[in-house]
């Protein structure tokens, strides 16, 4: 009704200049000059290679071959599940996210709880600054530094293992990154770190909803702190719980920068998941078979989206 | 005597009630014991790294925290002895400021339109981007945008990751700028159009300013992507001279000559402290934009 009188107006404003019909069209067509941007990125560079990459799937495409792709069905498919490192890379993926996904969630909600009763107004402003450092470090130089903190020459980390706590020698110190059995713990840990501090401020942001006084009269009547956190923390965080969740979960599966980093194409190490075996296969073994890579790669990405929704069914916050 | 005597009350009256202190702060106590923990576990990283860029080289392959010579050259060495490092760094500056301007007038643009000018479809739109968030599209689509940039030529080209680095973020831009422009009453957006004010006059002087916060928040969070994207950067381009510096020094080995561990990581400490220092002064700004648009989003 209001947004009638409001055209009504601008029509009878502009009547004398244009014709009223074509302002009327104008108006109506603001908004999508407005969003013109926005979707002509989202189309061309998100929504496009989506599709694009589907089709490419059941192709038998090689990006270097002259030949053209012909059109060949589920083969891609049937070959990619027939091949156990399928499997083997998507279980790879879900290992280093049953690593992962504990501790980004469980560490900052108890420093989120710890940091919420500080009631100094400057130390809580030191403690948030300290927190979201790391989260403004961009993704390549947390891994840089991290190669450099698990570097079994200079970094500090085997340091403080083999020279103060003694608990190594130089020669069996441990070796973390490269494809060994620890490298997936030790991006564990380093994503840990990354997360620690842009976590705990949501949790923070949360917990800044709950009123002052609910749990203090719940404490005065004799709660545990226990069951504060149980019937009013827990409840007021859920749905930032959710979300964190299902997106740090969405992070972890389809991690591929620090395992091109700190991993490399050994199809034995740990860190192969089905996004190092989409890219192998697309950009560096034989003719570039990226008809089999889209495969691999949507055969990866649908099978998240399915776990994904179990996810939210069971994180939904509930009544 | 009469000092001995003030000295030993003045500590006396110290002393006396710590133990009643430290049994009721207890709890405080260890609360911050905890948090300072943590604190240190976040900032050890990078207090290694400076002290790293500061040491000689004598000192680089010792494993002790402090050197036994302080030695500040390594910053001016840099840039002198690491032919690309200034152009890599240029890079890194160009294409960040390319991608942080270009998604924020979309965002912007966008934003404003969907909760302010109510088209139709809108809801379409915002359920495209949600699903995206939660899409692996940046893994899976690479095989496609390389295939894109082939075509348009612009394999090996700096400038052309401007295109597909401002996706990376454009999804949660757009819903971050919707959810702050929705805190803006609708009424003042009428108001301004009753008056005369066309649609871009009334986003730009009327409703961005009430928007702060969350330009802020838009601002860090492409910076930091795009300063720090690895995955395209090193897929799209193949010559060091086209790259960005972190891609650049993701490759690096540490070593000698040029490449020494404290030159390594002077590189590291000027190209990671912009970030740090832009957030640090915009922290207030940002922390009320990120409750804005991100939580309440």
């Amino acid at each position: 009704m209001a947004e009638t009188t409001l055209s009504d107006q601008m029509t009878a404003r502009h009547a004398e200049s244009f014709g009223a019909r074509l302002t009327a069209l104008r108006h109506g067509m603001t908004p999508w000059w407005f969003l013109l941007p926005a979707i002509l990125f989202f189309a061309g560079y998100q929504a496009y290679p989506i599709f694009r990459v589907l089709w490419i799937s059941f192709t038998d495409y090689q990006y270097l071959s002259s030949e053209p792709a012909k059109f060949v069905g589920l083969a891609n498919y049937i070959t990619a599940f027939n091949d156990p490192l399928m499997w083997a890379s998507l279980w790879r993926a879900a290992l280093f996210t049953i690593m992962f996904l504990p501790g980004t969630i469980i560490l900052p909600l108890l420093l989120a709880i710890l940091v919420d009763r500080v009631s100094n107004q400057r130390v809580a402003t030191v403690y948030r600054v300290v927190l979201l450092i790391p989260a403004v470090i961009p993704s390549t130089l947390v891994f840089v530094l991290w190669k450099w903190m698990y570097n079994y020459q200079v970094g500090p980390i085997n340091h403080l293992l083999v020279d103060i706590f003694g608990l190594f020698t130089l020669q069996n110190a441990p070796q973390w990154l490269g494809g060994t059995p620890l490298t997936l713990p030790a991006i564990a840990i380093m994503e840990v770190w990354w997360g620690l501090g842009y976590h705990t401020i949501f949790f923070l942001a949360g917990l800044a909803a709950i009123p002052r006084d609910l749990p203090e009269a719940a404490r005065i009547d004799g709660a545990s702190e226990w069951s504060i956190f149980w019937h009013i923390t827990r409840p007021a965080l859920a749905p930032i719980m959710m979300i964190l969740v299902v997106l740090r979960f969405g992070t972890a599966m389809a991690v591929i920068d620090e395992y091109l980093i700190f991993g490399g194409f050994n199809r034995d190490s740990p860190t192969y998941t089905w996004t190092i075996f989409m890219y192998d296969q697309a950009f560096k073994l034989g003719l570039w078979r990226q008809g089999f890579a889209a495969a691999i790669g949507m055969i990866g990405a649908v099978g998240m989206m399915i776990v994904m929704i179990f996810l939210i069914r069971i994180f939904r916050p509930r009544g | 005597m009469t000092m001995v005597l003030a000295s030993t009350e003045r500590s006396a009256a110290r002393v006396t009630p710590e133990p009643g202190w430290f049994r009721e702060n207890r709890h405080a106590i260890i609360r911050h014991a905890i948090i300072n923990f943590f604190m240190i576990v976040i900032l050890a990283p990078l207090a290694w790294v400076l002290m790293m860029s500061i040491k000689s080289r004598s000192d680089a392959m010792r494993p002790d925290f402090w050197p036994r010579r302080f030695d500040f050259g390594h910053y001016a060495y840099v840039f002198d002895k690491i032919d690309t490092f200034p152009i890599n760094l240029l890079n890194s500056i160009y294409v960040t400021t390319g991608t942080v301007i270009i998604t924020t007038v979309c965002a912007v643009l966008a934003g404003y339109a969907l909760v302010h000018m109510k088209p139709k479809g809108g809801g379409l739109i915002v359920a495209a981007l949600l699903i995206s968030l939660y899409f692996p599209t940046r893994v899976v689509s690479i095989i496609s945008i390389y295939e894109i940039q082939d075509f348009l030529n612009l394999i090996n080209s700096t400038s052309g990751l401007i295109l597909p680095y401002v996706t990376l973020n454009l999804a949660i831009s757009v819903l971050i700028m919707r959810s702050v422009f929705q805190l803006v009453p609708h009424e003042v957006v009428e108001a301004a159009e009753v008056d005369g004010a066309g649609p871009f006059r009334t986003l730009w002087e009327i409703v961005l300013p009430m928007a702060r916060n969350g330009l802020v928040v838009i601002f860090i969070v492409n910076f930091v992507t795009a300063w720090g994207e690895f995955l395209l950067c090193s897929t799209l381009t193949n010559d060091q001279i086209a790259r960005t510096m972190p891609v650049v020094l993701a490759g690096a080995q540490g070593g000698l000559g040029q490449w020494s561990w404290p030159a390594l990581a002077a590189v590291y400490v000027l190209v990671v402290t912009p970030g740090i220092v832009a957030f640090t002064f915009a922290q207030k700004l940002f922390f009320k934009g990120l409750m804005e648009g991100v939580v309440k989003g």
